[in-house]
């Protein structure tokens, strides 16, 4: 039987002629392609944009007095390009094209083909326009949720255009009518395409549509955050890990009995986890410890995947692709971004980590590793046969998995240290707060290196898609 | 799990819980407190927010100093060096940002806490001049110049009494001086608001804190 994942990356055993997955692909080729490559271009110039604002933060006089440049914004403009501009639109392009491979069956009629590629334009337009409004000013000044009102409602309005039809085929999957068993991926990318509007649609609502009384919208943007990363994106990149580790390796999921457990539990968890953020801070004290024990508890839900997936990648010597690379590293960061998150929720180490770097490291291994990683891994599969090739030029694709590796290590480490550093001085009353700040100097500007190096990879990729798109006559359809 | 209905009913009801608990519960909750009357002065507390300092919240949030300040003052069983350090005589309660249109708590500091900046540094001329070129109050700070709220006017007939006191390299050119836009008069007026000096009920202040934080 050919498997309905990988029938094109082992070209010779699926018959030519009827491989229901080049039906598939062609289906959802426009949609998938648009938001991968739109993604792609976002990456970039968050990363672009994160180096200004290092530079900034190590040299202040560096385009110093330009409203727009500030460097508050730029944070900001980058940050939400990561979450809406590239992880989100990457996950929803990977959801697609999962959710239609798995479940073997084409995305049907033009009409819902034009109404999901006007929706991918929509958001694209959303993220776009929201960006240039941070940077003209009309931030909203909340953490993840800086773009004006309009531009997250169109974000969701899209959102809801395309997630609908991908919830949806879980019920006309093949086998579905007769009750067959539906695989942990397919339960963890139902799962993120339900909480996303839920989450964002709450939080927006809260926080910037109609606000509520500003004493409880702390603990709100606490749940939003950790809800944003743990209940949409963790769940797509997971069902990116379950449905694609095992084929590539040609296993099964080991002691799969516990794989429901993980995903109830990472459902169950992932929002409470979000107080986590706020130890010690304005909310009632039984909302932290609801925090702390979640964050901690977080671990079983991700030591279940390691433990379902990591047999299936160990001893693959099939000469395993890079996709199975960006796959497997993926689940080691999705472990090391646990355990730090389990380490921060810690009150104690909160204590002296909080309001520090070890904040952003543990959101930057949970954004780049846990989420973008196993991204990468369905990019890597998906896109070459799309646009007619057999895969990307190996020695390129290696050098991108090198790079982003190095560069995501070199940066988390990084940023643990500036956090250890900074956190511990600052415990200290003694040390005056502008002491800390010049002793943080060479941090800073070790961190504007390591963005100039994050740059390579990003920069890499889109090159080797932009000139693959261009030889295919995808961009340009050749008359 | 292996059908739709079952599946999605599953989702809602476990998703449900983090959603009612820490969303709902936060909304009916902690968004229905409302101020205390202040033993003394029979004024309410949170003390009102002047219009200004209302405008000026929305200057802090387009510039972004969320990137940098965090704006809440950590419970002692925690960590006790947030008060140790002079950002706080006690720590911030929900019912301190009461008046807020948003809550700034932050969750970065690159720059120091400013729940109490309106304690620390009531003086208007001092956060003019610190917006304008930081290095001038607090030599070797990393926070960058907000000069793009000030206009440089040419002097007619008399000095402005709202012009910067500036003096060498970041002075005006002779016949010029300095003077804060709307928008920079109400983001100081917010920065000035921002004090918990006051005991709730919550977070009393211990005996002869009032006014220490400095």
């Amino acid at each position: 039987m050919s498997d309905p994942i990988l029938s094109h990356h082992q070209g010779g055993d699926s018959s030519s002629g009827g491989d229901p997955s080049v039906s598939i692909d062609a289906s959802v080729r426009l949609p998938v392609l648009m938001l991968f490559g739109n993604a792609l271009h976002w990456l970039l110039i968050g990363s672009l944009i994160s180096l200004i604002a290092s530079i900034k933060l190590s040299f202040p006089g560096f385009l110093s007095g330009v409203s727009f440049l500030g460097y508050g914004r730029l944070v900001e403009m980058a940050r939400d390009l990561f979450l809406y501009g590239w992880a989100s639109q990457a996950a929803i392009a990977a959801g697609i094209w999962l959710m239609a491979r798995f479940c073997e069956r084409p995305l049907g009629g033009v009409i819902l083909r034009t109404l999901i590629t006007s929706a991918v334009v929509l958001w694209n337009l959303a993220v776009l326009l929201g960006t240039l409004a941070i940077m003209a000013g009309y931030s909203t000044g909340i953490e993840w949720l800086e773009y004006p009102g309009w531009a997250s409602a169109i974000l969701l309005i899209s959102f809801l255009l395309i997630g609908i039809w991908v919830v949806c085929l879980f019920d006309r999957r093949a086998g579905a009518a007769s009750g067959a068993r539906a695989e942990a991926a397919l339960w963890y990318l139902v799962a993120g395409f339900c909480c996303f509007p839920w989450v964002y649609g709450t939080a927006n609502l809260l926080l910037v549509w109609k606000p509520i009384a500003a004493s409880a919208q702390g603990a709100v943007q606490g749940w939003f955050c950790n809800g944003f990363l743990l209940l949409w994106l963790l769940p797509v990149s997971l069902g990116a890990l379950y449905g694609l580790l095992p084929r590539l390796h040609g296993r099964h999921l080991s002691h799969r009995n516990l794989a429901p457990l993980g995903f109830w539990l990472l459902i169950l968890l992932g929002g409470w986890s979000g107080l986590g953020r706020l130890i010690g801070g304005p909310i009632p004290a039984w909302m932290c410890s609801a925090g702390i024990v979640a964050g901690v508890m977080l671990l079983i839900p991700v030591l279940i995947a390691v433990i379902n997936l990591s047999a299936s990648g160990r001893g693959s010597t099939s000469g395993p692709c890079v996709a199975a690379g960006f796959l497997g590293s993926g689940l080691s960061l999705l472990l090391a971004a646990a355990i730090l998150g389990a380490c921060l929720s810690l009150p104690g180490v909160s204590a002296f980590a909080r309001f520090t770097s070890l904040t952003a490291s543990g959101d930057l291994l949970w954004l780049f590793g846990a989420v973008s990683f196993p991204l990468f891994g369905v990019l890597y599969l998906a896109i070459p046969p799309m646009l007619g090739r057999d895969g990307w030029h190996r020695t390129l694709s290696d050098l991108h998995y090198w790079l982003a590796f190095s560069g995501l290590c070199l940066m988390s480490a990084l940023l643990v240290l500036d956090g250890l550093v900074a956190g511990l001085a600052l415990l200290d009353p003694v040390v005056s707060f502008l002491n800390i700040t010049s002793f943080m100097q060479p941090f800073h500007v070790l961190e504007c290196a390591v963005w100039l190096f994050l740059l390579l990879p990003s920069a890499l990729i889109v090159t080797v898609h932009f000139t693959g798109a261009l030889a295919s006559g995808f961009l340009f359809p050749k008359k | 799990m292996h059908r739709l209905p079952t599946l999605l009913t599953g989702i809602l009801l476990v998703f449900l819980t983090s959603w009612s608990g820490v969303v709902a519960y936060s909304a009916l909750e902690l968004g229905r407190l409302t101020p205390v009357p202040d033993a003394d002065s029979g004024a309410s507390l949170p003390p009102n927010l002047r219009g200004d300092a209302i405008a000026g919240q929305r200057v802090y949030a387009s510039e972004g100093c969320i990137a940098c300040h965090s704006q809440q003052v950590r419970q002692t069983s925690v960590t006790g060096t947030d008060i140790a350090r002079g950002w706080g005589a006690r720590p911030s309660v929900a019912r301190d940002y009461l008046r807020d249109s948003s809550a700034f708590l932050g969750s970065v500091r690159l720059g120091q806490d400013l729940s109490n900046v309106g304690v620390r540094r009531p003086d208007a001329a001092w956060h003019y001049r610190h917006l304008y070129a930081p290095s001038l109050e607090c030599e070797g700070s990393v926070m960058p110049s907000f000069r793009h709220l000030f206009q440089v006017c040419k002097i007619q007939g008399e000095r402005s009494t709202e012009a910067l006191d500036l003096q060498g390299a970041d002075a005006p050119k002779p016949g010029y001086e300095v003077v804060p836009t709307a928008e920079a008069k109400n983001l100081v007026a917010y920065l000035l608001s921002l004090r918990q000096d006051y005991p709730l009920p919550e977070a009393p202040l211990k005996n002869g804190a009032k006014g220490a934080a400095k």
